[in-house]
């Protein structure tokens, strides 16, 4: 049987030596991360941002492919947050997360809002005052709401946490390298 | 200095380099100045002619071995005495030891140390303070009747 022949087709356009030809993205949707040997409950170590340093309880893997973690907040101060995965070290140290219910928290419960989103465009000298009275109470509610779903997560893991002695130190206290640390044999 | 430590039949001996780095074995032959035979059936070396140079000598002797002893008569004779568990209490094994212990450690162990070191710590030296205040009252009273007007 003759072998099918390749036929290039050359079309009438040629690229022109100065045309930057851009990243573009042949899926549609980001494909999730995949997650490292990370288990719930396990202790991360944040890596990077205001946070850094910080040990932090993990939760759940979110659709876009972030980790969802908290401090718990009354810990550490690290409220209900979404951590790349690449940025954290994750420790041999667990908790028990068999109370803890995080099932109604996903992307969307990060989204900004419109209140925010102008606040934001008003930059620095944006004032409260400036948001209308409506806008003011449903953020007022907004944030009364995430305070309770913070509460609400971290109470089982406050309980699960206190059971174990010096934990509730541990995560309160940041990572940090000495100069006689030598983090590539260290065991996490 | 006296030499106590010989290169003879029986001499319990560990490896102090290649792939048996850390283990403890015997000397069964002495095959010339550079090269001996060793064995260590409990603790896992194959009987294997070794070059000294990667061998420590220890102060412990294996009783019964005879020179070019089979592995069952060596492992016999560690049944009647057994050198290498004496070898562990020494001060050199339980360093080695605490290294690797030290090197297990896990982020919250690594705290948990932390904290505790801090507390034994503050323990001493409260009672420092108190060792220290009732030497200080024997000598505020010489001080005193020696007519020294500082405290």
């Amino acid at each position: 049987m003759p072998a099918k022949k390749r036929t290039v087709r050359i079309g009438n356009w040629y690229k022109s030596d100065d045309e930057k030809v851009h990243f573009t993205r042949k899926r549609k949707a980001p494909r999730p991360a995949k997650l490292r040997k990370i288990v719930p409950g396990q202790v991360l170590i944040l890596l990077s941002g205001r946070f850094q340093g910080k040990r932090v309880v993990f939760l759940k893997q979110l659709k876009s492919g972030l980790l969802l973690v908290t401090g718990p907040f009354k810990i550490n101060g690290v409220p209900l947050k979404r951590v790349n995965s690449a940025y954290v070290i994750p420790t041999s140290t667990k908790v028990d997360v068999t109370g803890v219910n995080a099932n109604q928290i996903d992307d969307d419960y990060f989204k900004r809002t419109q209140a925010q989103r102008r606040k934001n465009e008003q930059g620095f000298w944006a004032k409260r005052g400036e948001l209308t009275a409506e806008q003011q109470t449903a953020e007022k509610t907004r944030l009364d709401g995430k305070r309770n779903t913070q509460k609400s997560v971290d109470a089982a893991l406050i309980t699960a946490i206190k059971k174990t002695q010096l934990l509730k130190q541990y995560l309160g206290a940041r990572f940090t390298i000495g100069k006689t640390t030598r983090p590539h044999e260290l065991v996490f | 200095m006296v030499l106590g430590k010989f290169v003879e039949v029986g001499r319990v001996v560990k490896i102090n380099y290649g792939p048996q780095e850390g283990k403890l074995a015997t000397i069964i032959e002495i095959l010339n100045d550079k090269r001996v035979l060793i064995d260590g059936p409990t603790t896992g070396v194959q009987r294997q002619v070794i070059p000294i140079r990667r061998l420590t000598l220890t102060k412990f002797n294996l009783k019964g071995a005879t020179r070019g002893a089979r592995t069952g008569v060596i492992t016999k004779a560690i049944k009647k005495s057994d050198p290498f568990a004496q070898y562990q209490n020494t001060i050199a094994a339980k360093k080695v030891a605490k290294k690797a212990l030290r090197a297990k450690l896990t982020d919250f162990d690594r705290f948990r140390v932390m904290i505790l070191r801090k507390r034994r710590s503050a323990l001493l030296s409260t009672q420092l303070k108190v060792l220290r205040k009732n030497n200080a009252g024997g000598k505020a009273a010489a001080q005193a009747k020696g007519g020294n007007k500082k405290k």
